[in-house]
């Protein structure tokens, strides 16, 4: 099984009306109460200089995030949340849902897991795919040595 | 996709923060845009449009449940340290509330007050000060005497003082600072 904090990313790999469209379905038959006030923003990253190693800011990239506790029908609580680079509070819902259907067994992880096992597969293939073409760029600089002396 | 009650909306808080600006204008003017908190604390609804995790918040007489806390998201403090302080009017207060400094005023508490009515007749303050022609009467039901005396305490070293926002279920008023104000 693939760690939780690894869960949203893999998850974002599918299309986000299934993500949605699972969370609809879950949410029709549980309580589900936020336990912060869903928010999407901007996040900003703060980087330091590698010369003078003084901070600036890299720029903005949309953040949303949700923390929600759910309640099935039989009383079970269930707490999950999700932290993603989207403007959409609807997708950070979706997923802090799964996640904590996920953590907690609740009925339908099954339907879960089976997304996360497809995310992460999906995953895996564009990291394959940009090896490749990481592998296929790579320059050889050793190769100047033989000439090195040529300039001289 | 999550049902969230309406004090948390921002449309709900926009109005609710310009009914909060007509109020602070125009001191002892009853303002109606208090939507009824459904089974939640009086007052909450002023809350959720005040703070944030950028402030500090006391409650003091213990009226927020654990979960107003997470949404509200601001840290608490001491009543005496606070920014914001929740508190009950039925009850005297037995703390002191930051008044700010001379360079800095506005490092004050403000206080929001629950109380049981704004139109029902216990304590009737006559106000005078900036935002009011010449005087205008407030009636209060369910404001424990000794905040007012307290209050004349607080804000005798003007621009020091605390503002204080008395909210009922369905309406709420503002006593600035540089309200003067009077028992009837």
């Amino acid at each position: 099984m693939v760690e939780r904090s690894q869960w949203c990313s893999a998850l974002q790999a599918l299309p986000e009306e299934q993500i949605l469209s699972l969370a609809k379905e879950m949410l029709s038959v549980w309580q589900v109460r936020p336990k912060v006030i869903p928010q999407a923003g901007l996040g900003m990253l703060k980087l330091h200089d590698s010369a003078l190693c003084e901070p600036f800011y890299l720029g903005e990239f949309p953040l949303a995030s949700a923390w929600i506790e759910v309640e099935t029908a039989d009383g079970t609580l269930a707490e999950g949340a999700a932290q993603i680079m989207s403007a959409r509070t609807e997708l950070a819902e979706a997923l802090a849902l799964c996640d904590a259907v996920l953590a907690a067994r609740l009925p339908g992880w099954q339907q879960v897991a089976e997304l996360l096992a497809a995310g992460v597969a999906i995953r895996a293939r564009i990291a394959t795919e940009r090896k490749r073409i990481l592998s296929s760029t790579q320059v050889d600089f050793s190769l100047l040595d033989d000439v090195g002396g040529e300039d001289a | 996709m999550l049902e969230l009650s309406a004090i948390w909306k921002p449309e709900t808080q926009q109005q609710l923060f310009r009914a909060l600006l007509n109020a602070m204008a125009r001191p002892g003017s009853r303002e109606s845009n208090v939507i009824p908190a459904d089974g939640e604390a009086i007052g909450l609804p002023v809350l959720a449009v005040l703070v944030d995790a950028a402030v500090t918040l006391a409650d003091p007489h213990q009226l927020l449940r654990k979960s107003d806390w997470s949404l509200l998201q601001a840290a608490e403090k001491s009543a005496d340290t606070a920014d914001y302080i929740f508190c009950d009017g039925n009850r005297a207060p037995e703390f002191s509330p930051k008044l700010g400094t001379l360079t800095g005023p506005e490092q004050s508490a403000t206080l929001i007050v629950s109380v049981s009515g704004l139109n029902s007749v216990t304590t009737r303050l006559k106000l005078k000060g900036p935002g009011i022609a010449e005087s205008t009467t407030l009636v209060i039901d369910g404001l424990d005497p000794a905040w007012i005396h307290a209050r004349e305490d607080w804000v005798c070293e003007f621009p020091l003082g605390v503002d204080l926002i008395l909210v009922s279920e369905t309406q709420l008023a503002a006593i600035p600072r540089t309200t003067n104000v009077e028992v009837l």
